[in-house]
């Protein structure tokens, strides 16, 4: 093994270590998994003659909360409660490699979340309410949300190392996938939104019936382009993360 | 070997260290000693690699810390606190701590028991009291059996016992050898602990040197620490 290969290693095993001595990161995880469950099972029971796999697919959103907060504690449980990014920095110097090992800690989990939720999800919408009709594209629209997912959580790490607290980008990001969108408002003004992250890559997720804009992206497109965000942030925070005092 | 070659550090407009230059050499205790916001945590830092130097440099056995595979092994760091997420145990902060310098996990029950934590190796570093959490912070630094120890105000918030245990504890391994440096604001404090002095006031390094040549001339200990750094007596 290479003297950078089993730095890589090594921190990759630490920083996987500590999240998963995290408690905020068994609540994510949580969030994301039994969340849909849950809310698949709901829309099933009110909607009797709806499609169990629609029904799935519109809990995804829940398995994106469980995202980001991982992608958020990751790095803000550094800066705060102790101020533990002394210790990690004295430890691992190279700092582009602890934010790599960051993101691949994260990527992994979210990856997993996602795997486990929208089986569950579905399993449990036709258990109250049976199968249902057919929907559209079901296994490429879940798998196009777990790399949803993935990305957000990425872009959601990113961002929290530009504000080093958990509190502003958790608010921001859950708030933009749910309350209101800041992309979706942009697109009012010109089309061109629809190259932002969260809008490009919406089509993985959603059908293209259940879209509000009417010229997004397709689904790999735009999850290529969603993609080239993520990494451009990370790579602007690894260089904020080296010229930056600890 | 740790050495400070004409550090300087800007902070806005302001100059925090301002060509900061000394050794601390192996077998030694090397006490830094300063009153309050003269730079001795900053030069720290910037020796640890956390904080950019605006010019000169600081090296560990002639290399800069940010060159350094696995550090731990090299060298043993102490900030403020026990550097620990707080809601982490201090088995857990341990552990991670030594997966990432692939260091063998037996060394955490060691060093636990080294400090005198066993029986709180479970505890939240949150809930660990002020000594206990500069007992977990030490416990880190001594996980890779560095030859170097660098310690910001070791003492305190340790008992009088837990001061007395410290100070046998670096005094040990600079015997062994080991190269030790550490701050403090007391001249008292060190006193009985360091072979060398280095002292700084308002980022300058004012004095160094073995600790009587540096003391020589002064009636006390307090009345050198005030003559050298300009402080009132
Ligand atoms: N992050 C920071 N941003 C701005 N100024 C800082 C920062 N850290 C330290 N300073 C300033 O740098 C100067 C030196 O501070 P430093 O913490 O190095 O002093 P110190 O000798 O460790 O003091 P103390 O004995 O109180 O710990 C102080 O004037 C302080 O205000
Ligand atoms: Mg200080």
């Amino acid at each position: 093994m290479t003297a950078a290969v089993a730095g890589a290693v090594d921190a990759v095993a630490a920083e996987l270590r500590k999240v998963l001595t995290l408690p905020a990161t068994l609540g994510a995880l949580v969030v994301a998994v039994l969340g849909p469950v849950a809310l698949a099972a709901l829309t099933a029971s009110q909607n009797p003659r709806g499609s169990a796999a629609e029904a799935a697919l519109a809990a995804e959103p829940l398995v994106m909360v469980g995202a980001i907060v991982l992608g958020v504690v990751a790095v803000s449980s550094e800066y705060g409660g102790g101020r533990q990014i002394a210790s990690t920095f004295a430890a691992m110097p190279r700092r582009p490699a602890v934010l790599a090992a960051k993101a691949a800690v994260v990527a992994v989990l979210v990856a997993a979340a996602a795997a486990a939720a929208f089986p569950a999800a579905l399993l449990a919408a036709r258990l109250v309410a049976g199968p249902g009709p057919d929907a559209d594209g079901v296994l490429g629209r879940a798998v196009g949300g777990g790399v949803y997912a993935v990305l957000t959580a990425l872009i959601a790490l990113a961002i929290t190392v530009f504000a080093r607290s958990g509190v502003v980008p958790l608010v921001v990001l859950v708030a933009n996938g749910s309350v209101v969108s800041v992309s979706f408002l942009l697109y009012q003004v010109t089309p061109l939104a629809r190259y932002l992250p969260d809008l490009a890559g919406m089509r993985m997720v959603a059908g293209e019936d259940r879209l509000a804009i009417d010229d997004a992206l397709a689904p790999v497109a735009g999850g290529l382009v969603m993609a080239a965000w993520t990494a451009a942030l990370l790579a602007v925070a690894a260089v904020v993360l080296v010229r930056r005092d600890a | 070997m740790l050495t400070f070659d004409d550090v300087v550090k800007r902070r806005g407009a302001r100059e925090v260290l301002s060509g900061v230059t000394f050794r601390a050499e192996p077998g030694r205790v090397t006490a830094f000693l300063g009153p309050n916001g003269a730079g001795k945590s900053s030069t720290l830092r910037i020796l640890l690699g956390l904080d950019r130097p605006t010019s000169g440099r600081a090296l560990v056995d002639g290399r800069p810390y940010l060159a350094l595979r696995r550090p731990l092994g090299v060298i043993g760091s102490v900030l403020d606190g026990s550097g620990a997420h707080r809601s982490r145990s201090a088995r857990q902060h341990l552990a991670w701590v030594a997966r990432s310098n692939g260091i063998p996990r037996r060394r955490v029950g060691e060093v636990l028991e080294q400090v005198g934590l066993t029986d709180a190796a479970r505890v939240r570093a949150g809930r660990l009291s002020l000594g206990m959490g500069q007992r977990l912070g030490l416990a880190a630094a001594l996980l890779g059996k560095p030859r170097a120890l660098v310690l910001d105000e070791p003492v305190n918030g340790l008992d009088p016992e837990g001061i007395r245990w410290i100070r046998r504890l670096l005094r040990s391994h600079a015997e062994a050898g080991g190269t030790v440096l550490l701050s403090s604001h007391l001249m008292t404090e060190v006193a009985e602990l360091a072979d060398d002095l280095v002292v700084i006031a308002a980022g300058q390094v004012v004095a160094a040197g073995p600790l009587d040549a540096v003391t020589a001339g002064h009636p006390t200990l307090e009345d050198a620490f005030f003559a050298l750094t300009g402080g009132a007596s």
